[in-house]
Formats: C-alpha cells, structure tokens, sequence
C-alpha cells in the first residue's frame, strides 16, 4: 500500500466536515464495478473540493489541475481498497494531500529534512524581532491579501499553514505526512505566520503609501 | 524546541518567548493571548503582546481562507477520460514516488 492510500486517522474536525452525500454510496459501489457513469459521478461531486485543496497546497493552477487529475486517475484504480471505514471525502481528501506531497517529493522538495531544504534565503526568511504594534493586523485582515500571500509562502512552510492552520491537521499528523519531527512542524508554522505577518504588514504599507499618494 | 517545564513566566525574557511561542502556540489551542501565565508578561511587553495578537489573528483568519472554491477547467475531466480509455492510469508510476521506508510506515 503506497502513501496515498493510507487509511484515514480518526480526525472528529475532518469527519464532522464531510457528511455523506446523497448517492454517493450507490455511486461508489457503481465504480468499483467499473460503471464509467458513476464514476463520472464521483467526480462531478468531488472534483471541487480536490482541486481547491491542490490550488491551496500548490499555489498554482495549472500544477493544481494536473494533480487533480492525477488524484481522478489514482482514485479509480484505488477505489477498491476504500472500505468505507471513513466518509468517503475524507479517505479521497487524505489521498489526495498524500499525491501532492508526492508530487513535490518527486520534484526534488525534500519534505524529510524541512528545516535544512526548504528554508528561505536569508533575506526571505521571515524577521526575528517583534516589530511594533500595527493596528491593521490587530484587527482584521483581507482575505484576498492573505490568500495572496499564503501564495507567495516559500513551499515548505506554505504546505504546513494549509495543513494545519486551512485544513486542520494536527502537528502529529503532519509530521507523519512530511516525515518529519513535531517539533519541525511546529517551527515551520510558526515561520510561516511570521512570514505573512511581514507580506500583509508590507500590503498594508503599500495601500497605506498609495492612499497618502492619491 | 519543546517547551520546558520549568518556565519561569515571571521572569520571562522576550528572547525567551520568541523561542518558546512555537510551542506555547501549539500546546494552548492557539491561544497564547489567554494564557493566564503569560498576562503580566504580555502586559509588560506591548510588542510582544502585539505579535501574539497579529499570529492569532493570521490564524483565525486563515479557517476562513479559500472558501470561494472553484471548479477545475474543462480540460482536467477530458483528460481523465482520455487517459482511462488509454488505460493509463499511472499504475507503474506512484509506487517510487515515496522512500520504501516511508511506504512501510504508513502500509
């Protein structure tokens, strides 16, 4: 059994996430008798939430529609071994986070060693000093300028927000995921927030310079 | 680092904390700005109880992020089908994908 088809680890925050959905069951059962229409099906239903989870960890569309497919094409293969012992968009959610680390494995992002490959330069690196008190993050933030710059996040640390701050993983989790130490996780969050503090605060000095210009 | 347990929140330096909020992030559901050890510090140290404030607010915020979800083109879904009518479906392929040690970790 490869990665991708690791069974689902109880998560009540994933479960609670995905009810089942009206004909699905039938359609699944469908498929895994080879029925093209049901597994059309399948994906009319599920092609959404897959594509958006890889344009969340891939931060691009075309790569995120490629891994769509590729989790389409390993889903009718696989479609077998799921046994319903988790909904159904939870074991093809897992399934397809596993495909797109993978997919960066296989693209020479060495996810084992985050620390050592896949931080920042220094100038990327997100700053250690606490900086002053900025009233516009204190409050509220756009989410069109932090899912931008969620989107500029060096790949490693935007791949441990997604999974732990969007899609609720725990650090355990991810550190079997990636391969690596908790306490890696942990860090490599923690770099991330620190890093799009400094993108939005930038932003906010940006529209701030623009407003006094105009 | 994990976080101590013999921190002493009284005598907490900045440095200190900077090192230990990963954690102290992580083991207080994300909500370090509640944590009762941490007031006096916080309310001594603005900055820090600024950072804290905006690391919890990116957080927040982050739940709510990619909610606008968007359908993949066209071309993804013809590209399924032409590749299972080809009958490929790039069984030889993922199997090398992840270190052996890994898949027999996770079999």
């Amino acid at each position: 059994m490869t990665q991708a088809e690791a069974p689902a680890k109880s998560n009540p925050g994933l479960f609670k996430r995905n009810p089942p959905i009206a004909g699905e069951a039938e359609a699944i059962e469908a498929a895994k008798n080879g029925d093209p229409e049901a597994f059309s099906k399948l994906y009319t239903l599920h092609k959404r939430r897959v594509y958006t989870l890889c344009l969340r960890m891939l931060g691009n569309v075309s790569e995120a529609e490629d891994m769509t497919q590729e989790a389409f094409l390993h889903l009718f293969r696989k479609l077998g071994s799921f046994r319903g012992e988790s909904a159904f968009s939870t074991w093809l959610h897992r399934l397809t986070v596993n495909l797109v680390l993978m997919h960066l494995r296989k693209k020479g992002l060495n996810l084992v060693s985050l620390e050592e490959t896949i931080n920042p330069s220094e100038e990327d690196a997100p700053k250690r000093d606490f900086g002053s008190r900025d009233p516009v993050l204190a409050s509220s933030v756009d989410r069109v300028a932090l899912e931008r710059a969620v989107g500029s996040l060096p790949p490693g640390y935007r791949m441990v927000f997604v999974l732990h701050d969007v899609e609720g993983f725990e650090h355990n989790e991810i550190a079997t995921m990636l391969n690596c130490s908790t306490g890696n996780s942990k860090s490599q969050l923690h770099k991330a927030r620190l890093r799009l503090r400094e993108l939005l605060r930038e932003n906010s000095d940006i529209n701030l310079t623009e407003g006094e210009a105009a | 680092m994990a976080l101590p347990e013999d921190i002493n929140f009284d005598t907490l330096r900045p440095e200190e904390f900077e090192r230990y909020l990963p954690d102290l992030f992580a083991n207080g559901n994300g909500k370090v700005s509640q944590d009762p050890r941490l007031s006096k510090f916080l309310g001594e140290h603005p900055d820090c109880a600024a950072l804290v404030s905006d690391l919890e607010t990116i957080a927040a915020h982050a739940r709510s992020l990619f909610k606008v979800s968007v359908d993949p083109s066209d071309k993804v879904w013809q590209n399924i089908q032409s590749k299972l009518q080809e009958g490929n479906t790039l069984e030889d392929e993922d199997e090398d994908l992840l270190p052996r040690s890994k898949q027999a970790e996770l079999t």
